[in-house]
């Protein structure tokens, strides 16, 4: 993960206002990280800063201050927060980056925060960094952090069915209502009707913890992305009752069941004389995978029909780019909706609770400010002028940490 | 996808897809393996050009057996041809109509079979006389197109098919039962015997079932099973369909009328949710791959269910406190204690498997699943705009903890508009859809009021454990009661048992059956024998049969449950006295008291720790209980001594009595006549007060006495609202009425100096009275059998009573020197009927009488119940079409209090005009 820090000062800058450049998202067992560096001059030539005003072109309002910078994205288990916690501090993330000015005594700077932890580590925080936790509501910056990227960010959603990654052009004025399925350690479902406008109107406690704590007791896995690599590998059928182990290797046709349908996750190692130790890890990963994600893709979608959404977006960090994953939530909406619903994905899947915390910087502290149009690396249409922030990605497609982005003080 | 949709062929099209696609895909995930279920549109096939061959398919797994049918050809009737249920002979009939069906799963063997009654009709010369009268035809037998019989349910673990193929072969079950004689008495060992059976096993052990019993097995859909069975349950049983809330079970009356539709949501291996729109219309909506299976597969614990009781899913669930630090995230309506993720914790924790107890594994994932299963069928009611969820399956199996996690994800996702309903006989629905499959049942129009559940000693009903096959026999019985006992500390002691309560935190997250309050067995739901008596009947005069309610006191009211234990159990040294003294005091009878004791109390226990276990509890059923108990233990009539002896001596003050109530002016022997009644009903060996009062005198004592003491006004008194009626004011005479319904109850004083006394005014009114006592005997009451002597008796010495009982036909007996005919050319006088109840309880179930009182019932205009059985416990709230009178002296200090916020001795006496 790149944690350096590109900070520069834009010529033009006005003195620094209060602020801070770092926004958490504390969850059940992860901690994101949003942090924004201004650009640095030893890492941006001014070629590339001159470049990036012309191609801002007329909608740049030179009048304006401009921060140029990067958005970072970092994670930590939060079983290591004091890995977290000297991050921060090595960084001095904390003090938002106010090496050129005097910095306000620490005790009285605020780090917006979301997630259960902004609650849980508030005085660990305090004790460690001095600093206080600015506590915002964890679907709030769930649907803000959504609503930015699906607004802003080119190719940030896509669908992935059979094996199939493909970009959706999202028109960012024909993008409400939709659900957003945020699968963290448990999974909530949102419907969004626009910024600020959503309701919580669904979850399920089997989500991402479920498939990490289960897994880990019975496959001795050390961590997540093991366990998700040794899923690749399995075989659910050695463990899964089939509708064939039932019916004798029939199908159940009366009812549309093939042979092959799983019957019940696990099912098999009842009447198998065999503990689940002796099971290979990864058909349990395996089984346990198809488990948890069918059952998020069909309890999203009975929810989608539910309120008559036809665009579920999954993210949370259960996800994380896995093909194996997405492919089986995207079978599991597609075959109960019967195509008639699509999954989709964001790139930036795990941060949305950390960026939107970020954004909420806006109504504070960023007083004043508008976050505003973003230089582009990229040749990258930008569709519409009435949005606020526009972001482009910085690198390949998969590169998801960080996003170069500037923000213009109105 | 489009695959899965209800073609049998199409399975053949996935396979072809998954080809394709996984030469297409890397990753190869193969679709039609994807999650258990099947659109709502199943029925419109886009692959219509199939449908011939789908009609093909569809027959091959309807009618792969022969059905069996019956072969009618010279037929003859057995026996005397007007007995109303003749045997028929059939010589011909080569299948045997198999009385048997199976439902055998991957765990459990269910049975259902069907057993008739053993003919006990008594069809005298009276009766017939009677039921002229009635105008009840001699044709009754083909108003029951059913014979009465009996359904029973039995289970056993597929790991013993053994022992259910033994049970099989002993009852003959395969050939239609013991009895099958009636129907086949030479038939060889049929070759063609066919059974019904459903479920994985009915393919698996088809072989073994030929082997063994030589029959064959008819495979039934496992959907079309679990439907047919949850409705015929559902519109047969009073009281089938439970909810179960934080503990607490409340049974709920299905008008079978509005039932449909309704989604039905099956928890085995896996779980199938089933959209039901009627009689053999449904339509497999959804499913989830996550149930039973996954259950006990991700547990692999022995006794999952009865770890998870005293697990802690705490430890190793991550709650919303977990992440927010004990706090709620209340903005979003999620308390603290809400599970955020199901097995969250086991990510950070240092802790291996074997590091956490299995009860919380165990608990966690009993949550996770049950939870999961109550959120996809909300959402799937939902979407077809259903209300009522049904759950059935093996794996609830009556677990508390599972039904309250269920009943709670319903109640929090749908905010309390949707309800989850449970089944008490669950686990048969397949095995009685299977038994429904069968064509020659003749159940399909069978109706609430014809079936009457009973819960037989003979079997385990501890339950919720596997029951062991019934004990027919008398010894079988009481040797297992003995064993019981042995065993009775660990069975059936009496727990003290916290009241059902709320935890008050209201959320889904705390169901509080969990625990230390709750036993292992506690929510285990008794299944009893089914019986079916085609000839019950609803009473004709409720005003309002669906909202008819017998039971006064409701016993789900801890207190009084505990109350009327105590009383029960106080009263029962007497009975069994009295019971042994019956049977004239021999050893066998004793052993036979004893084990009737034990039997009794261990139900009584197992009601004060389950109330509901047998279904709905009213006092009614628990009065009626101890009378069954006693018939199981073949004491037939426990009172019989006392009941001769003190109808003796009442009959022997009777003539004095009358003579003097013929000395009365109208209007003070109508006062002395009600007061008669009161006074008489005192003599009741049902109440414990009043048998104290035998050891005080002679009957005519305690009855002049009594009768002396009635002070009005009562403490219920409309006796000048029914004066009006019988003698009008002001100079206008009333109409007598037409014919009166006199619902009697004790033996002796109460039916002798009472009752009679007040028929005989009526009679001599030109009112016809049909008195009406109950078909088998419960404590002193008497009987529809026994009233004819006393009236006869009576009769000698009455001219009133003699001509009504002539022209009632109860004197052909007891006159021999009377022609038979003579019994209706006499017919100066209205008739003086005797009609049996059909019931064999001290209270009175009006929607189950016999169908002789519904016939008489239908020109009467007035109704009298009498005593605290019938016009207190029950029917005290009743409604009638015509007018009623309800007549009790209550002699219970607690009922006195409750019913009238009066004392001991207090009196009742009201009158109902006609609604």
């Amino acid at each position: 993960m790149d944690h350096l820090a590109h900070v520069s000062n834009q010529p033009n800058s006005q003195p620094q206002s209060q602020i801070s450049h770092l926004a958490l998202d504390i969850g059940g067992s992860l901690i994101k990280l949003v942090y924004f560096c201004r650009y640095d001059d030893n890492c941006r030539d001014d070629d590339e800063l001159r470049s990036q005003n012309e191609s801002l072109g007329s909608e740049s309002d030179n009048s304006r201050p401009v921060l140029g910078g990067k958005l970072h994205f970092a994670k930590f288990e939060t079983s290591k927060i004091n890995d977290c916690l000297e991050f921060i501090h090595s960084m001095k993330l904390h003090l938002g980056g106010f090496h050129d000015c005097t910095a306000p005594s620490s005790d009285k700077i605020f780090i917006k925060a979301t997630g259960g932890g902004a609650y849980k580590f508030a005085d660990l925080f305090k004790e460690k960094l001095g600093v206080s936790l600015d506590k915002e509501d964890e679907m709030e910056c769930l649907v803000t952090g959504a609503n930015f990227l699906l607004k802003a960010v080119h190719q940030e959603a896509f669908t992935y069915l059979d094996g199939q990654k493909e970009f959706a052009q999202i028109d960012p004025n024909d993008l409400y209502p939709y659900l957003l399925v945020n699968i963290g350690s448990g999974v909530s479902m949102i419907k969004v009707d626009g910024d600020g406008k959503f309701e919580r109107v669904s979850g399920t406690s089997l989500g991402g913890g479920t498939f990490w704590g289960l897994g880990r007791l019975l496959t001795k896995c050390k961590n997540f992305d093991e366990l998700l690599e040794l899923s690749h590998q399995g075989n659910n059928r050695v463990i899964d009752m089939l509708v064939g182990d039932i019916y004798g290797g029939t199908d159940y046709a009366k009812i549309g069941l093939s042979a092959t349908t799983i019957a019940s996750s696990f099912g098999k190692a009842i009447s198998d004389n065999k503990g689940l130790v002796d099971y290979k890890p990864e058909d349990i990963s395996r089984s346990l995978l198809r488990m948890i994600s069918n059952n998020i893709g069909q309890i999203s979608y009975l929810n989608a029909l539910r309120f008559g959404l036809k665009r579920i977006f999954f993210a949370g960090f259960f996800i994380r780019g896995h093909a194996y994953t997405m492919d089986t939530i995207s079978v599991a909406v597609n075959f109960w909706s019967k195509g008639e619903a699509e999954a989709m994905f964001l790139r930036h899947e795990g941060f949305l609770g950390a960026l939107g915390a970020f954004m909420s910087y806006e109504k504070q502290c960023l007083d004043g400010l508008t976050v505003n149009k973003i230089p582009q690396r990229f040749p990258i249409s930008v569709s519409s002028a009435g949005n606020k922030i526009y972001c482009s990605m910085n690198g390949k497609s998969n590169d998801n940490e960080s996003i170069e982005c500037t923000v213009y003080r109105t | 996808m489009a695959g899965l949709n209800g073609d049998p062929f199409l399975g053949i099209d996935d396979n072809i897809e998954k080809l394709q696609y996984n030469n297409n895909s890397k990753e190869a995930i193969d679709k039609e393996g994807l999650v258990v279920g099947i659109g709502e549109d199943s029925s419109n096939n886009k692959n219509n050009n199939q449908g011939g061959e789908k009609d093909m398919a569809g027959n091959s797994i309807h009618r792969s057996g022969s059905r069996p049918q019956l072969d009618l050809s010279k037929a003859e009737i057995q026996g005397n041809s007007e007995e109303r249920d003749p045997t028929i002979l059939l010589p011909n009939q080569t299948d045997d109509i198999s009385h048997l069906a199976l439902d055998i799963g991957g765990s459990l063997i269910k049975l259902v079979y069907f057993s008739r009654h053993e003919d006990q009709s008594v069809d005298d010369k009276r009766k017939k006389i009677v039921k002229e009268r009635l105008g009840i035809s001699n044709g009754n037998r083909r108003n029951f197109p059913v014979l009465g019989g009996r359904l029973h349910f039995v289970k056993f673990e597929t790991s013993k098919l053994n022992e259910c193929l033994d049970f099989i072969s002993s009852k003959q079950l395969h050939r239609g039962g013991i009895d099958s004689h009636h129907w086949n008495s030479e038939a060889p060992a049929n070759e063609n015997a066919v059974i019904k059976a459903t479920g994985g096993g009915a393919y698996k052990f088809a072989d073994l079932f030929k082997e063994r019993l030589g029959v064959s097995i008819d495979k039934e859909d496992e959907m079309d099973c679990l439907v047919a069975g949850a409705n015929f349950l559902l519109k047969a049983i009073r009281h089938e369909a439970f909810t179960h809330m934080e503990g607490h079970k409340e049974f709920v009356q299905i008008d079978h009328n509005d039932l449909f539709p309704y989604l039905l949501v099956n928890i085995g291996s896996g779980v199938s949710i089933i959209k039901v729109d009627g009689d053999g219309k449904f339509q497999r909506v959804s499913g989830t791959n996550v149930g039973g299976g996954t259950y006990w597969g991700l547990g692999s614990f022995d006794e999952l269910l009865e770890l998870s009781q005293r697990g802690d899913n705490r430890t190793i669930d991550m709650l919303v406190g977990d992440i927010y630090g004990g706090m709620d995230y209340s903005k979003i309506g999620l308390s603290a204690s809400t599970i955020a993720s199901s097995f969250g914790k086991a990510i950070s924790d240092k802790k291996e498997l074997q590091d956490y107890r299995p009860e919380d594994i165990s608990l966690s994932l009993l949550r996770m699943i049950s939870y999961n299963i109550g959120q996809i069928s909300y959402l799937n009611a939902l979407r077809f705009g259903l209300k009522r969820i049904f759950f059935g399956g093996f794996f609830i199996r009556g677990h508390a903890y599972t039904m309250d996690t269920i009943s709670f994800a319903v109640h929090f996702w749908s905010k309390g508009e949707a309800q989850a309903m449970f089944l008490r006989h669950e686990g048969f629905l397949g095995a009685v859809g299977a038994f429904m499959s069968y064509q020659k049942h003749g159940l399909d129009d069978l109706m609430v009021h014809h079936l009457v559940e009973r819960f037989p000693m003979g079997a385990p009903y501890t339950g919720g454990k596997i029951h062991g096959p019934p004990l027919g026999d008398l010894n079988e019985k009481i040797s297992w009661m003995e064993k019981f006992v042995l065993k009775g500390t660990e069975i059936t002691a009496p727990v003290p048992m916290a009241p059902p309560g709320t935890t008050g935190l209201g959320g889904f997250e705390v169901p509080s059956s969990r625990g230390a309050t709750l036993r292992s067995d506690a929510s285990a739901l008794n299944v009893g024998v089914l019986h079916l008596v085609p000839t019950l009947e609803v009473f004709p005069l409720l005003a309002d049969p669906k909202m008819y309610e017998p039971n006064t006191i409701d016993l789900s009211d801890h207190k009084e449950l505990e109350y009327w234990f105590t009383v029960l159990s106080g009263h029962l040294p007497d009975l069994v006295d009295k019971a042994v003294a019956s049977e004239g005091g021999t050893d066998d009878a004793k052993r036979r008291g004893d084990a009737f004791a034990r039997a009794f109390s261990a139900h009584l226990a197992r009601l004060m720790e389950e109330p509901a276990a047998y279904g709905k509890l009213g006092l009614a059923n628990l009065l009626e209980l101890r009378e069954e108990c006693l018939r199981e233990f073949q004491f037939l009539d426990a009172y019989r001594s006392i009941k001769q002896r003190e109808n003796e001596a009442s009959l022997a003050v009777l003539p004095d009595l009358l003579l003097e109530l013929d000395h009365m002016d109208e209007e003070t022997r109508l006062l002395t006549l009600i007061e008669g009644v009161l006074a008489a009903n005192i003599f009741d060996w049902g109440s414990r007060a009043c048998v104290d009062f035998y050891h005080k005198g002679t009957i005519i004592e305690i009855y002049r006495m009594s009768r002396n003491k009635m002070q009005r006004p009562w403490r219920v008194d409309d006796f000048d609202l029914f004066k009006e009626r019988m003698l009008g004011s002001e100079g206008k005479k009333p109409r007598p009425h037409k014919r009166a319904l006199l619902f009697v109850d004790n033996s002796g004083a109460d039916i002798v100096l009472g009752m009679l006394p007040l028929a005989r005014e009526l009679l001599r009114r030109g009112t016809e009275v049909v008195l009406v006592a109950n078909s088998l005997p419960a404590l002193n009451d008497v009987t529809a059998m026994e009233v004819p002597d006393i009236v006869a008796e009576a009769a000698k010495h009455c001219d009133i009573l003699r001509r009504a009982a002539e022209a009632g036909g109860l004197l052909v007996d007891a006159m021999n020197n009377n022609s038979l005919d003579g019994s209706r050319g006499n017919s100066s006088s209205v008739p003086l009927m005797v009609v049996e109840n059909g019931c064999g309880s001290p209270c009175i179930d009006l929607r189950q009488v016999s169908s002789e009182l519904a016939a008489a019932a239908k020109h009467a205009d007035l109704v009298i119940l009498e005593g605290m059985g019938r016009a207190l416990h029950t029917n005290f709230n009743a409604r009638f079409k015509c007018e009623a009178l309800k007549l009790a002296m209550v002699k219970n200090q607690r009922l006195a209090e409750k019913l009238i916020k009066g004392k001991i001795y207090d009196c009742v006496c009201r009158y109902e005009p006609a609604t």
